[in-house]
């Protein structure tokens, strides 16, 4: 018996932890990635919705190109692009970078649709009685639109795990970076990335079954 | 970079954009189509249609679209079966977004009142009947938009593709990259077309978003 699913069921021990090790580090990648999403999310929403013209188009030129540029060639910019301008980012790093600049892209949008559902008469109270724009964004809009952020930023979430396999190409050491390096050494093509597929699944799944309670809850939530 | 470079890229990066602009259209077809397939079988009364459907669709959107193309791409040829690597990528995305597809299908037919479908039934119509002359054409409306943002997604997606060695822009840059050792310069201007491409698709899908709720507020 030499087949390749008795070689998989063989060496299935060894390949595992070491698809294993690729899910810990595509994890680092959407972690990381999303919190700077997150933060340059926030950034893009403030400016789109600033009362100064300019800082409002800086907004929207954000928006409007990184939404329109695949996430790969952001990746390849800046891992080796940047490289030959002599600014060496490790592959991780890269990832994570490339992954933050694009979702925050995608993430002004939700934060600023959230922050335009609430109504304008909060933002205006808070201002009356002496809080600073950002104080009332912080303490007044902001927890009031979760409500409405909450399920998007979920969806973001889930996508951007599936986009970090994309990272591979700039050699971060994720579970499809992982797989590759398997599939050259032992030619289980198949099999290897249908275990890379369950673990996706394994990891998306219940996120995805979060999302989408998220979603119940906060339609269930909205005031009648 | 001088002028010389660009005189030598542009005419295979515009052969390449070409490329992306096909593997997109056609792979849009092949999910347009199955989409709807799969959005009936979900929506179907034999419930092990409909299942078989639910778990293609919770699967496929479960998974990376590149780990799908190796598996499409590297794991057949494996079993003999070669596909070429541009066919693969229209297959692999087509079937992908036919997933993403069918739920917008659903959505936009769960949306229908019942009682257009139980009135065509009533006037002697067929399930079918039904289905293609009341309730789609309704739910047109709906389905539109977002088809068209899975439009400009799946145009940038195809970029994955250069990672089966499928032809088109990512992968003549990657390889003009590693000959001319410019890849900021390259990138750049591959970024820069990706923008001229998916820019006016992006404002005609906002169109069609504002044309088609502006109308069904008003109907």
């Amino acid at each position: 018996m030499n087949g390749p699913w008795a070689r998989t069921v063989a060496q299935f021990p060894y390949l595992i932890d070491t698809l294993l090790l690729g899910v810990e580090m595509t994890v680092i990648v959407t972690l990381g990635g999303f919190a700077l999403a997150v933060i340059l999310g926030l950034g893009g929403a403030v400016l789109r919705t600033a009362r100064l013209a300019l800082l409002r188009a800086a907004g929207t030129l954000y928006v409007d190109v990184f939404r329109a540029v695949p996430v790969l060639t952001q990746l390849f910019i800046i891992y080796f692009g940047l490289a030959q301008l002599g600014v060496k980012l490790a592959p991780v790093p890269a990832a994570i970078v490339g992954f933050g600049i694009n979702g925050g892209a995608y993430l002004t949008e939700v934060f600023r649709a959230g922050i335009e559902a609430i109504h304008r008469g909060q933002n205006e109270a808070a201002l009356a009685i002496g809080m600073t724009r950002m104080q009332s964004l912080r303490i007044i809009v902001l927890p009031q639109a979760m409500r409405v952020i909450l399920p998007p930023l979920g969806n973001f979430g889930i996508g951007l795990l599936k986009d970090t396999s994309v990272a591979s190409s700039v050699a971060a050491p994720e579970l499809t970076f992982r797989a590759h390096m398997l599939v050259d050494q032992t030619y289980l093509s198949t099999q290897i990335y249908l275990m890379v597929a369950a673990l996706y699944l394994a990891m998306s799944l219940p996120l995805a079954h979060l999302v989408r309670r998220l979603e119940r809850r906060s339609a269930r939530g909205r005031p009648a | 970079m001088s002028l010389d470079d660009l005189y030598a890229w542009m005419p295979q990066l515009l052969v390449a954009a070409g490329g992306t602009l096909r593997m997109t259209a056609l792979a849009y077809l092949v999910a347009v189509v199955v989409g709807l397939l799969l959005a009936l079988a979900r929506l179907s009364r034999h419930s092990a249609l409909a299942g078989a459907a639910g778990w293609y669709i919770e699967l496929t959107r479960g998974t990376p679209a590149l780990t799908q193309l190796f598996l499409l791409y590297f794991g057949l040829a494996s079993a003999g079966f070669v596909l070429s690597a541009f066919t693969a990528a229209v297959v692999g995305l087509g079937l992908n977004y036919a997933a993403y597809m069918a739920e917008v299908y659903r959505a936009g037919i769960v949306a229908i009142h019942r009682g257009q479908r139980e009135a065509a039934l009533a006037i002697g119509m067929t399930n079918a009947m039904a289905m293609r002359s009341i309730i789609l054409p309704q739910a047109i409306r709906i389905i539109v938009p977002p088809m068209a943002n899975y439009a400009v997604s799946l145009l940038k997606d195809t970029s994955v593709a250069s990672l089966i060695s499928a032809p088109e822009l990512m992968l003549r840059a990657r390889d003009l990259s590693s000959e001319y050792f410019l890849p900021m310069q390259l990138y750049l201007l591959v970024g820069a077309m990706y923008l001229v491409m998916a820019y006016p698709l992006a404002k005609g899908a906002r169109y069609l978003e504002l044309r088609l709720a502006a109308g069904r507020a008003s109907g």
